[in-house]
């Protein structure tokens, strides 16, 4: 195992995600074939920062976390890039499997989805504290379940659902539970794949203020995976957009919300309602790319409102526009001038950009 | 604890309404047999010279009124559930006037010994290699099993048991290929139990090869299906020991269906058992029972097949007692 204080890089930098590229590599009949499901992702994520992940349903965002977790297995293979934490002295990938198995939930833990099935149905909630958590904690038992209870208390369970079975309990209580052990061990590093998707959003707002208020307790660092944009404004310090295996925008949340520069992003901002606002939302055309043939050069450019001929071409690199924002579009980067081709592009818009 | 009472209560109602309807159906079926045990006695009498007609009906008389046939159907029919009710299911036909009890009484303990140990080896191992060999694909011994077990499952098993035959009787002898146990020893002590084992390995072995075999692949197709739950990916997320994954996460959960596998399998003892105790010779009571089908002796398949309908009855009754132990779901609903 490797020790915990060990900083690399920046100090406060707490995981450095350098051009990762992971794909689903397939065989079929001798001819391979390639999902490029996360195609060269570098982003980092500072000491006690919530950084949230956005995109919609199939851009890679699970892929993305399934692969800074290391819990990938075939088809899908890391082709490339870096994965550095600040607790581990090397990358994730460079561990066996005693000292992963040893970071986890003790440094690095995750919470999953809140569906039926993330406790296992024939184990008492008791049993699963103590198969995640009694082997990273090292006390005496007694001591253990007086920290457990202590925990289930902040997050306000009762002691007694140590003793249900996982159907015993409403959804948002295993939710609870499902935060409760991701939770315990005071992680460095907390990843969550949409913990309130699968919650009415009135369990939903009270989940969300748990994990925020667990997150500020221990102190961690935390990304936060949703397709869900008002979930995003309520929690993550700093927001990521995907689209298509890659991130196309990233900025302080309120940033994005305030001024988006990719257009996908402003599409997604647009499409989320407002108080008297009345307008018609409008529906993006087409759909997201198959991630087996993208499309050349910018992958978004089938559906973008401004697609010029360079984004047939040559696909947009990541390029800040300020200290804090980055933005992968031609339209917007310095080399081709942002202003020159929004208004060219004006004559095609079509009331998304506001 | 309450709802658990509740479920023992209906569940054990149910086991008697089912013990009910199976003896019914067994006592109809052998009641509308063409086979006139009576016809077959006297026939056997008068194969060997001629007798009087009227000596003839006196003898049939005769006949009727020991073997319980006399007044009508419905007479027979109550009296037939009173006798049962003490558990006495008259005297057999063919061996009159032995009653059918005291010959299931001896033949019952051997196809027990034999079936349920078998069953049980056959349940355990293939079950447990199987869970191994779902977790860990790539184990290349483990995929070797798997491709045995898949070419041995969909061969019958009296194929198996004739192959034992020859490889071990006639190839190389070293297995005696027929009985029960030796004929000639005391039948008490040590020699006579280890004269039982080796005669019982061969049909054991026909037994628990096949068997073993679809435990084996239903097991792993079972496991394949639960590494992928999400609570398993999570298990492996909060790296939980491998072992506990595999028996508390995998096994543990693939448990469920097999056991009721089990309790079916349990119940078919019966008639997996005919063939492999006749090509054995075996003195249980699927010999006992191809005799008494032979022979019209419908008392006799009577009393087998109900006390196999019990059998049955009572394996899968302990199953569903014990399943609420293992999946807590099961009880609520």
């Amino acid at each position: 195992m490797n020790a915990r204080p060990r900083a690399n890089g920046a100090a406060d930098v707490m995981l450095d995600v350098k051009n990762l590229r992971a794909y689903y590599v397939m065989q079929y009949f001798g001819t391979q074939r390639e999902v490029r499901a996360v195609d060269d992702i570098s982003l980092q994520v500072g000491r006690n920062e919530i950084y949230g992940l956005a995109g919609e349903s199939s851009s890679g965002k699970t892929t993305f976390i399934k692969t800074i977790a290391a819990a990938i297995r075939p088809p899908l293979t890391v082709i490339g890039g870096s994965i550095r934490y600040s607790f581990l002295d090397r990358d994730i990938y460079k561990l066996d499997r005693v000292a992963l198995s040893a970071i986890r939930w003790r440094y690095l833990s995750y919470i999953p989805q809140g569906s039926m099935n993330v406790l296992n149905p024939v184990r008492r909630v008791r049993e699963s504290f103590i198969d995640f958590a009694l082997p990273h904690m090292g006390l005496p038992k007694q001591q253990f379940f007086a920290a457990i209870i202590a925990h289930l208390e902040r997050l306000q369970l009762t002691p007694g659902v140590l003793d249900a079975y996982p159907h015993e309990l409403s959804g948002g209580m295993r939710q609870r539970i499902a935060i409760a052990l991701a939770t315990v061990c005071r992680p460095d590093f907390i990843i969550a794949d949409e913990p309130t998707t699968a919650l009415d959003v009135v369990v939903q707002k009270s989940v969300l203020e748990l994990i925020r208020e667990a997150q500020r307790e221990i102190g961690s660092s935390m990304i936060f995976v949703t397709h869900d944009m008002a979930v995003h404004a309520n929690i993550s310090d700093r927001l990521g957009i995907m689209y298509a295996g890659r991130l196309v925008e990233e900025a302080p949340t309120a940033e994005i919300f305030r001024s988006p520069k990719h257009p996908y992003t402003q599409h997604l901002i647009a499409s989320l309602p407002r108080i008297g606002d009345l307008s018609a939302k409008r529906a993006l055309t087409g759909a997201p790319p198959s991630l087996a043939e993208p499309p050349s050069g910018c992958r978004f450019h089938p559906r973008c409102p401004l697609a010029m001929d360079i984004c047939r071409e040559t696909h947009p690199e990541l390029v800040s526009i300020d200290p804090r924002h980055r933005v992968a579009c031609h339209a917007v980067s310095p080399a081709v001038g942002p202003d020159r081709v929004f208004a060219a592009a004006a004559k095609q818009r079509t009331g998304l950009v506001q | 604890m309450r709802t658990y009472a509740l479920y023992l209560v209906r569940r054990f109602a149910q086991f008697i309404l089912v013990v009910f309807i199976g003896i019914n159906i067994a006592y109809l079926i052998t009641h509308l047999t063409p086979v006139d045990p009576v016809e077959q006695a006297i026939s056997s009498v008068t194969m060997f010279g001629q007798s009087s007609p009227e000596m003839v009906e006196v003898m049939r008389k005769t006949l009727r009124e020991l073997y319980g046939l006399e007044g009508s159907a419905w007479e027979q029919y109550v009296s037939f559930w009173r006798r049962m009710a003490t558990g006495d299911f008259g005297p057999s036909l063919s061996a009159f006037p032995t009653p059918v009890s005291t010959l299931i009484w001896q033949a019952l303990p051997w196809t027990l010994g034999l079936l349920v140990s078998s069953t049980l080896i056959a349940w355990i191992v293939g079950n447990f290699l199987g869970g191994l060999a779902g977790y860990y694909r790539k184990n290349s011994l483990l995929k070797a099993l798997g491709i045995l077990a898949m070419s041995l499952q969909p061969i019958p098993y009296y194929i198996v048991a004739f192959i034992l035959l020859v490889v071990f009787g006639f190839l190389w002898p070293v297995l005696p290929i027929s009985g029960g146990a030796e004929m000639n020893i005391d039948r008490q002590g040590f020699a006579f139990a280890a004269s039982i084992v080796k005669h019982s390995i061969l049909p054991a072995l026909s037994l628990v090869l096949v068997g073993l075999g679809a435990w084996f692949i239903g097991m792993r197709s079972l496991v394949s299906n639960i590494v992928t739950e999400d609570y398993v990916t999570y298990a492996e997320l909060g790296g939980v020991d491998r072992r506990r994954i595999l028996f508390s996460y995998v096994m543990r959960n693939a448990l469920s269906p097999q056991l009721t596998g089990l309790a079916l399998s349990l119940g078919a003892i019966f008639n997996g058992a005919i063939i492999t105790e006749f090509v054995f010779g075996y003195p249980g009571m699927g010999t006992l029972l191809v005799r008494a089908v032979n022979a019209g002796d419908y008392s006799l398949v009577l009393g087998i097949t109900s006390v196999s309908i019990i059998a049955v009855a009572s394996a899968i009754l302990v199953i569903d007692i014990i399943y609420p132990l293992l999946d807590p779901r099961v009880a609520r609903s």
